[in-house]
């Protein structure tokens, strides 16, 4: 028996992972993906019994962010292991080969697995200008795209970069950045949105997909419901200090100190879907509200563009400055002395006036 | 609940004068005014303060509602938002049936009593705005004509209410002198103090008169009627006719200037009060070069000073505000004053000074016939106050109050007597 | 654009400026029109006058006590609303931070507990003035489209914000821009119906006890 026919479990077992293990893991994603504890069972037997998934990455204006936290993890978990076991065909930043080679690569893993493979895409698609703006030995992402999703079972568009455009699309967006779903209408896409997302979230739908051979439910900003069905708000630690009205009124105050809820300082937790509250990052080490920092609602379309920047609550916004508010007090002086100019003239002028 | 239904309509009077009434409503209208009709927040409070509708339930006399059609033509015509008012028609255009419609909320449910401006939070003074209506409402010919249209008419052309000439006045003066055995000062050319008179002190209270004269000897200063500006009345002020009320008013004002008057003295009556003591120097256009005073601060100020003597009189009495004098011309201390230097022993009314309640015949609703029922309604609250106070004499220094008190007790048969506080003190000045 | 963004950008600028214009315009229309000059000797001198108009914002707040049989029950609701609004705008926590984050004005918040019993208090009084408002005969003949238009603007940022403080109904996101909504379409509102009231019964109150004081008439 070859690597390549080998399935999960053959694979597992040489490793030294029996069916314990698992089942183990299984039980362990059904409760990450929020579904029946009784499907612990067909996901073991499933992913015993599948094949390598074949996903190919591609990377348009992005960062590399969302590739080096996903890649961040410290131990070989069960986690990395099935990362290992998907065919990961094509990506540019870990692949050996380059330039020509590389190009060939693309195209044979296209070719060999054509409408079932998952298209996994970071970074956002500029379209400014013919999309010039990113290019792959001279084709533009766009293209790319445009060539490649139509084979692909479905898209997976990971991080906020290629979910929604993220930070390229933030006004003025020169580059005419979007997210895939602005491009790509008429494929299943799953957004997994974060800046950067958080791993577990990608294992998770890839486990659903090589389990179930679907992708999980999502939300109606496709995102994984199991993952991005709740708030930050609603899963952190420091709600008891919100409902009490102790709240941070500066960095480094005493009740920053003291841990106080962050609202305040700009946090946009309630208004943020994403799982940081209780996934948290670096195997459940910590996230941004528990260093102290409010939340940036990275995960959500235009987060850099929102109202009064990071540190503005959402109790406030941008209102008009002092200047703007000067001229309209201005322009209300001048109407409502026409009105009484004009109504002088059209009175009568009567005797006494009081 | 008693509802008063609205008076049947008069016989064909001439239609109500939508333009001329427009014009009359915006004429007057300055920066007060105006603040006054845009802050209106509809809370009801006014009518609970207003005799009219406490005593009949009906929320048509609701005060800041018998206003509402001068509201209307400022918010169209006058108002920051005019042209969108107009523009969208958000308040309907005056027509001959609405201001028809009005003319008894404005006239005869309103005594300008001022209640109404006491109690609203938003500080309007609502008798005012009343007072304001009534100018439009009498250029479209509204003024009731049974009678306080006529009389006022009447006034315009003669000068007086009644018709009164000068003439007759002095030839009637001197007719109340000699019967009262009273020295009577007429037309001097120079005096200090220059009494007023009051049409319905002439018609129907002539020993106030002799009074004045009684306590103007015993001052000792200077003084004299003056038959080319005697009557303070000013029907045309209630009727709302603008013209003539200055006219009147300036009759006085040239009267008492003419002879060098120091002092105006005002009768017992109330709206003649509120005219020359706080309209009349506007009208006149500069500061008068004389004080007015309404004869109770008259007599109560040389009281206090030592000049008007008086001996005591052994009654128990109660009092009415007039409430031009006392709520909306601040002389409620004066009657006061003089009490108790009569040595009165005064049972103070329910609500008695500022806040007093009108006798009900005020604002000119005296001179309305078909008011009637309303005139009765609310006196029935002063019969129940006065009762209540325990003293058989009810003392007050207006006329209109007198002879409204005069016939509401009558009607109602009830035995209290109505009493001049200025005769009071004329028979009882100290030799 | 989110309505949420929406809510929180442009629509705040919009509603602010046409408040600040639409304020400056009503009054300068009503203050600019021909005043005269009053000749009557005052009573009292002009700065007994004043204190005389300054006083009277203070003193009509409660009715004279005359009036109390009559008018206590509604002056005292209206009176439950109004405070009740002004615990939630002055001790809620967000508010304070609105306040602070215009002006740079700061002070303690009251507990949240405190806020929820003065929200619910305070719809209900604003319920009951309505039910008030449409079934006594008064409030009735005087009531106009504006006096309602005025009550549910009110009572939209009361309820929105009761909604969003429960976290209940709706998602916060949704919840927060209805809220936020809401107190813009009173801002553009106010200016121009009777919610004017908030500015002019200063105005008014001063005026009266200022001309009143003039007269040495009761105020």
């Amino acid at each position: 028996m070859t690597a390549a026919d080998e399935n999960l479990g053959e694979m597992l077992a040489r490793r030294g992972f029996g069916r314990r293990g698992l089942l183990k893991f299984a039980i362990a994603m059904t409760s990450s993906l929020a579904l029946p504890p009784g499907m612990a069972v067909a996901m073991a037997d499933n992913l015993a019994a599948a094949k390598r998934q074949s996903v190919i990455w591609l990377s348009f204006q992005e960062c590399t962010g969302c590739l080096e936290t996903l890649l961040r993890t410290d131990s070989p978990t069960i986690a990395a292991l099935i990362f290992d076991f998907i065919s990961l065909d094509y990506q540019e930043a870990l692949m050996a080969a380059a330039g020509g080679a590389a190009e060939r690569t693309l195209r044979q893993a296209v070719a060999a697995n054509r409408g079932k493979y998952l298209l996994a895409i970071d970074g956002s698609v500029p379209l400014a200008d013919g999309g010039v703006y990113s290019l792959t030995g001279g084709k533009s992402n766009v293209s790319m795209l445009q060539e490649f999703a139509p084979d692909a079972a479905a898209i997976l568009a990971i991080g906020t970069c290629a979910a929604y455009g993220g930070i390229p699309k933030a006004h003025p967006n020169p580059t005419g950045a979007v997210g895939v779903e602005d491009v790509i209408t008429d494929k299943p896409i799953v957004n997994i949105p974060g800046c950067p997302p958080i791993p577990d979230v990608l294992s998770g739908v890839l486990v659903h997909f090589v389990s179930f051979g679907r992708l999980p439910a999502l939300d109606d900003r496709k995102r994984p419901l199991a993952y991005f069905g709740t708030t930050i708000h609603d899963q952190c630690y420091r709600k008891p200090f919100y409902d009490q009205g102790k709240f941070a009124k500066s960095f480094d105050d005493e009740g920053a100190r003291q841990g106080w809820c962050l609202f305040e300082l700009g946090c946009k937790g309630p208004t943020t879907h994403n799982a940081c509250a209780s996934l948290k990052w670096n195997d459940n080490t910590s996230f941004p509200i528990e260093s102290g920092h409010g939340c940036l609602g990275c995960s959500e379309p235009d987060f850099w563009d929102q109202e009064g920047g990071f540190y503005t609550s959402l109790a406030g916004g941008t209102g008009p400055g002092w200047r703007d508010a000067g001229i309209a007090a201005a322009t209300g002086i001048v109407l409502g002395s026409a009105a009484a100019i004009s109504a002088r003239r059209n009175a009568p002028k009567g005797t006494t006036e009081t | 609940m008693n509802v008063i239904s609205p008076p049947p309509a008069q016989q064909a009077p001439p239609p109500a004068d939508v333009s001329r009434a427009l014009r009359g409503f915006i004429a007057d209208v300055g920066p007060t005014v105006a603040l006054s009709l845009e802050s209106c927040v509809h809370c009801g409070q006014c009518a609970e303060a207003c005799q009219f509708y406490v005593q009949t339930g009906d929320p048509r006399y609701t005060p800041i509602h018998k206003i509402e059609l001068f509201k209307q033509t400022y918010n169209r015509e006058l108002g920051p938002f005019a042209f969108a008012y107009k523009f969208f028609g958000l308040a309907p255009a005056l027509t001959t049936e609405t201001l028809t419609e009005w003319q008894d909320l404005v006239y005869d449910s309103c005594n300008m009593c001022g209640r109404c401006s006491l109690i609203c939070p938003m500080g309007i003074d609502i008798a005012d705005l009343v007072e304001q209506t009534r100018h439009g409402m009498y250029q479209a010919g509204l003024a009731p004509q049974d009678f306080l249209g006529a009389i006022a008419e009447k006034e315009r052309a003669t000068g007086s209410p009644f018709g009164l000439t000068s003439e007759k006045f002095r030839d009637l003066l001197h007719e109340i002198g000699a019967a009262h055995g009273v020295e009577m000062h007429v037309d001097e050319p120079k005096a200090e103090i220059v009494p007023t008179v009051s049409s319905i002190d002439v018609k129907t209270y002539p020993g106030s008169m002799a009074a004045i004269a009684k306590i103007l000897n015993h001052l000792g200063q200077p003084w004299s009627f003056r038959t080319d500006g005697f009557d303070a009345d000013n029907a045309s002020l209630t009727a709302g006719d603008r013209a003539g009320q200055d006219a009147v008013t300036q009759g006085i004002v040239a009267a008492a200037i003419s002879c060098g008057a120091k002092t105006l003295v005002m009768p017992e009556c109330g709206h003649s009060f509120t005219e020359m003591r706080w309209e009349a120097a506007n009208a006149y256009g500069k500061d008068l070069p004389f004080r007015v005073l309404h004869i109770t601060e008259l007599m109560a100020e040389n009281i206090q000073s030592g000049k008007i003597r008086v001996t005591k009189v052994k009654q128990t009495a109660t009092y009415h505000d007039a409430c031009q004098v006392s709520r909306r011309g601040g002389a409620t201390a004066a009657p006061r004053v003089i009490l108790a230097a009569l040595g009165v022993d005064l049972h103070e009314l329910e609500d008695a000074g500022d806040a007093n309640w009108c006798c009900g015949g005020g604002g000119g609703v005296a001179l309305i016939k078909r008011a009637q029922p309303l005139r009765d309604a609310a006196f029935a609250i002063k019969k129940k106050q006065i009762e209540a106070s325990g003293a058989p004499i009810v003392y007050t220094s207006c006329s209109g109050c007198r002879q409204t008190l005069d016939h509401g007790g009558k009607a109602s048969g009830w035995t209290t007597t109505v009493g001049s506080l200025l005769e009071l003190v004329a028979d009882n000045l100290a030799s | 654009m989110t309505l949420l963004s929406f809510a929180r950008g442009p629509g705040m600028q919009v509603a602010s400026l046409i408040f600040i214009a639409g304020m400056f315009w009503r009054l300068f229309g009503i203050f600019l029109l021909r005043r005269r000059v009053a000749h009557a000797a005052a009573r009292h001198p002009f700065p007994i006058r004043l204190l005389g108009g300054a006083v009277t914002i203070f003193t009509r707040t409660i009715p004279r006590r005359t009036f109390w049989p009559r008018v206590g029950a509604g002056v005292a609701l209206s009176y439950v609303f109004h405070v009740g609004l002004f615990i939630i705008l002055f001790g809620g926590a967000p508010h304070i931070l609105i306040i602070h984050e215009i002006f740079g004005l700061s002070w303690p918040g009251l507990p949240r507990g405190v806020i929820v019993i003065a929200s619910g208090i305070t719809l209900a009084a604003l319920i009951l003035l309505l039910v008030r408002r449409l079934t006594h005969p008064v409030l009735r003949l005087l009531s106009k489209p504006d006096d309602y238009i005025s009550w549910a603007i009110v009572f939209l940022p009361v309820a929105t914000g009761i909604l969003l403080s429960g976290e209940t109904i709706a998602s916060y996101g949704t919840l927060l821009a209805l809220h936020i909504l809401s107190i813009e379409a009173l801002m553009i509102w106010l200016p121009f119906g009777k919610l004017m009231h908030v500015s002019l019964v200063f105005a008014g109150r001063f005026v009266l006890g200022y001309n009143f004081s003039r007269k040495g008439a009761a105020t």
